[in-house]
């Protein structure tokens, strides 16, 4: 601990050079990334436990949306890279282009979602059907929720790209929201092989 | 003192503690009958000793959140209280409310004192925690009102700081979630799952924003360190405690009849709830080595670093330790949930309160900090409270244990009352922990009146 | 270029990640009362039951006892009482209080009627068919 005070600068954060956007996010992020971990820990001892009918129910799944909806993610996310890198040349303008564009992808994939989900609703399929589909369901539209905040959060930077609030020299907003954007994204990178594919 | 009205939290403070021993004689009696059956029945059953412990803790933190704002509000926003005298009449009307109250659990029977309260109007009572009769939980309603009315009179007209506006929050948060105690349907498990929408979402939630607001005010004000840096992590400790906290609420949902996935929910989000009591732990000990200025209270700085260490034992690793939905499949409702509850209350609750009071005391009544010899005895008195609620909280979770192997996990499970009897041991020394407690409440009441040099606030 | 941390982001996020997260509750909640139906033996809320629990509640049984582990520490679990012990029993047990044995755990006695010592093993019979993932573990409680 003395030493952490020690390696503080004035605002008590630790030193680290090349963290984009706004700390407050790196944290946030973090306890992201903790809650979706426990989870998937907690996905895998479950499925260790009842192997043959995860293994059943996985093969239901459709893989072909869960492929697209990764692709779908992916552009979006070099979207935002792409509307950085217009924010610090100073181009607000094309720099809420892209983020639209990416909104716009994040939008593509809930509704790939729920056209997934609606196949599974119909075949009659709930939470309570077996652990696997819970752990499924629950997995997924928690993700999904991710999604909606990340899109809401890319509205509003797009709002105050407009509203000229971004420059190159005052881009860390931009930043900070793109950083969110790409942890949604890398959740759906490890949540989708894990629950669609690995056997 | 910055601010004249400031001085209507001393009465609070005043309160608070009478209201504390309170408590803690109600706790010696419960204690003896877990080990002495009949002691002092019929006159005091174990239910009604235990209505007014934990109602007194309830009121006791209340009348100590209420003066901790007052004395705060003012001077975060820079300006004098709305109404002194709307804060005062509040002081009475709550105290006298919750005399009445308790004199009724002690004195009436709790049907008639139902009946006589006009239950069969609205059925509120007898539910854990929320058995004051309507009258009484209507007259919090209206002083809460009232309280967060003038704080936020308060704050418009001045300064609005991140302290003062977490706070508020919390006491916001606070009356909204109290307004589910008048929710009580026929169906036992929406009444269970509703009735932890008081009490989880304010001990496990808003609660933790009062918490932490007060400590980050006090830390402020011993170490001289800078109010942004205090700010923004007071912040972000709190977004910790409601991302974690809130869907925490499902451990409570495992076994009362509610949907399996509680389980998932409830396990993942509450293991991750020790992670904000272990940033607040860090963070008042890391402002504490950056001070810029040595404050005369030596005293305020021992509780606000005990706020972070206890908080972070009792309500971290103690609710961690059967938070998680296999274990606690085995440990629900027994003596472990007792050990976490004390050290839980105590360590985040009890002593913010006392760091506050330890604070604001000496000022309230001129003076920096009190004498040297006085602080000397309040810190004994730190010890001796702390060091025996280690123990309670030891005893009580051997008893746990033990209590789970024999009645739950055994292949022969042993009945309740054989299981009591075979722990009555830890009982019997959780009793004599708790008595050294009561030494160190005395001694904390005692170290009030010692004078000796003071230099002037 | 120093990584910034400043409190306007920190308060954004602190509102905007509580809001999401007090929305999530919210979601699972309603869901909880769609599914609840089926697991609550609400079906069998008779006016007998509903006047039980009103018994349970005005003479503050939770006070001592837990009532699917919710409750004081004192005194054994009723939830499944019902099984552990059948009606006749408990009624017996109720009326027969205290017992008076020196040293031992005292229950006061209710003076409860008939009537209402049958409303009483209602709830309690209710109580016991309500779908709590097998929880307690085994009879005892």
């Amino acid at each position: 601990m003395n030493t952490n005070a020690a390696l503080m600068n004035e605002d008590g954060v630790l030193p680290a050079e090349d963290l984009p956007g706004d700390f407050a996010i790196w944290i946030f992020i973090l306890a992201e990334m903790l809650v979706f971990g426990v989870m998937f820990i907690v996905y895998a001892f479950a499925r260790a436990h009842q192997l043959e009918v995860f293994n059943a129910s996985q093969l239901t799944l459709n893989r072909g949306l869960g492929t697209l909806n990764t692709i779908i993610l992916i552009t979006s996310s070099y979207f935002v890279v792409r509307s950085v890198a217009a924010i610090k040349v100073n181009d607000a303008r094309q720099s809420a282009r892209w983020l639209l564009g990416a909104m716009a992808l994040g939008a593509m994939f809930i509704v790939v979602k729920l056209w997934e989900f609606n196949e599974k609703f119909s075949a009659g399929i709930t939470l309570e059907t077996n652990d696997f589909y819970m752990y499924y369901l629950t997995l997924t539209s928690f993700h999904l929720m991710h999604v909606l905040m990340g899109m809401i959060i890319l509205g509003c930077i797009v709002f105050k790209l407009r509203n000229g609030d971004y420059t190159a020299a005052e881009h860390f907003g931009v930043e900070t929201g793109a950083s969110f954007w790409h942890m949604v994204d890398l959740l759906w990178i490890i949540l989708f092989p894990l629950v669609y594919i690995i056997h | 003192m910055q601010y004249q009205s400031q001085a209507v939290a001393k009465p609070y403070f005043i309160a608070a503690i009478a209201l504390f021993l309170g408590q803690i004689i109600f706790g010696l009696i419960m204690g003896m009958q877990y080990v002495v059956g009949d002691f002092l029945f019929p006159a005091i059953p174990f239910n009604v000793a235990r209505m007014v412990h934990t109602n007194l803790l309830i009121v006791w933190l209340l009348f100590g959140f209420m003066g901790a704002t007052y004395y705060l509000i003012p001077e975060e926003s820079e300006t004098e209280l709305f109404s002194p005298k709307l804060a005062i009449i509040t002081f009475w009307v709550f105290l006298a409310a919750g005399a009445a109250t308790v004199l009724g659990y002690l004195l009436v029977p709790y049907a008639s004192l139902a009946k006589l309260t006009g239950n069969d109007l609205l059925a509120t009572m007898g539910r854990e925690f929320l058995e004051q009769p309507l009258p009484t939980k209507v007259g919090i309603v209206l002083v809460v009102l009232s309280f967060i009315f003038n704080v936020i009179m308060t704050m418009l007209k001045g300064r609005k700081t991140a302290i003062s506006l977490v706070l508020v929050l919390g006491l916001v948060g606070l009356a909204v979630f109290f307004l589910f105690s008048f929710y009580n349907p026929h169906n036992l498990v929406k009444d269970k799952y509703y009735w932890w929408w008081v009490v989880h979402l304010w001990v496990e939630g808003v609660w933790e924003l009062i918490l932490g607001a007060i400590l980050a005010f006090v830390l402020i004000k011993v170490t001289g360190v800078d109010r942004e840096v205090v700010e923004k992590w007071l912040y972000v400790i709190i977004t910790m405690t409601l991302i974690t906290g809130i869907i925490g609420t499902g451990h409570h949902y495992y076994w009362i009849g509610a949907p399996a996935y509680w389980q998932v929910w409830g396990s993942v989000f509450s293991a991750l709830e020790p992670i904000p009591f272990f940033m607040l732990t860090i963070f008042a000990f890391n402002m504490v080595n950056k001070r810029r200025r040595e404050h005369p209270n030596q005293a305020a700085v021992l509780w606000a670093l005990g706020t972070g260490v206890m908080s972070f034992l009792g309500a971290g690793v103690w609710g961690f330790m059967h938070t998680l939905a296999p274990v606690n499949y085995y440990t629900h409702g027994t003596q472990l949930t007792a050990a976490h509850g004390h050290m839980a209350f105590y360590g985040a609750y009890a002593m913010v309160v006392l760091t506050i009071i330890s604070y604001a005391m000496p000022i309230l009544r001129g003076r920096a900090a009190n004498s040297n010899k006085a602080q000397v005895v309040e810190m004994w008195s730190f010890w001796l409270m702390t060091v025996a609620m280690v123990f309670i909280t030891l005893f009580l979770t051997a008893a746990g244990v033990l209590q789970t192997w024999l009645q739950r996990i055994s292949t022969t499970p042993m009945s309740f009352m054989a299981t009591q009897d075979s722990v009555a041991i830890f009982y019997w020394m959780r009793e004599v922990a708790g008595v050294v407690f009561l030494i160190g409440l005395i001694t904390y009441i005692t170290s009030f009146f010692i004078k000796g040099e003071t230099k002037a606030s | 270029m120093a990584t910034r941390f400043t409190k306007s982001m920190a308060r954004n996020i602190f509102m905007g990640g509580s809001l999401f997260f007090f929305l999530l509750f919210l979601a699972l909640t309603f869901d909880t009362n769609q599914k609840l139906p089926k697991r609550d033996n609400s079906q069998n809320l008779t006016a007998s039951v509903i006047h039980g629990k009103k018994l349970w509640e005005t003479n503050n049984c939770i006070g001592c006892h837990t009532l699917l582990g919710e409750g004081a520490y004192f005194a054994p679990e009723l939830g499944n009482v019902y099984k552990r012990r059948g009606p006749d029993f408990i009624k017996a047990w109720i009326k027969g209080q205290p017992t008076g044995i020196p040293g031992r755990r005292q229950m006061p006695q209710f003076n409860f009627t008939d009537k209402e010592l049958d409303d009483l093993v209602d709830f309690l019979k209710y109580t016991s068919e309500i779908n709590t993932n097998n929880w307690p573990p085994n009879i005892e409680g």
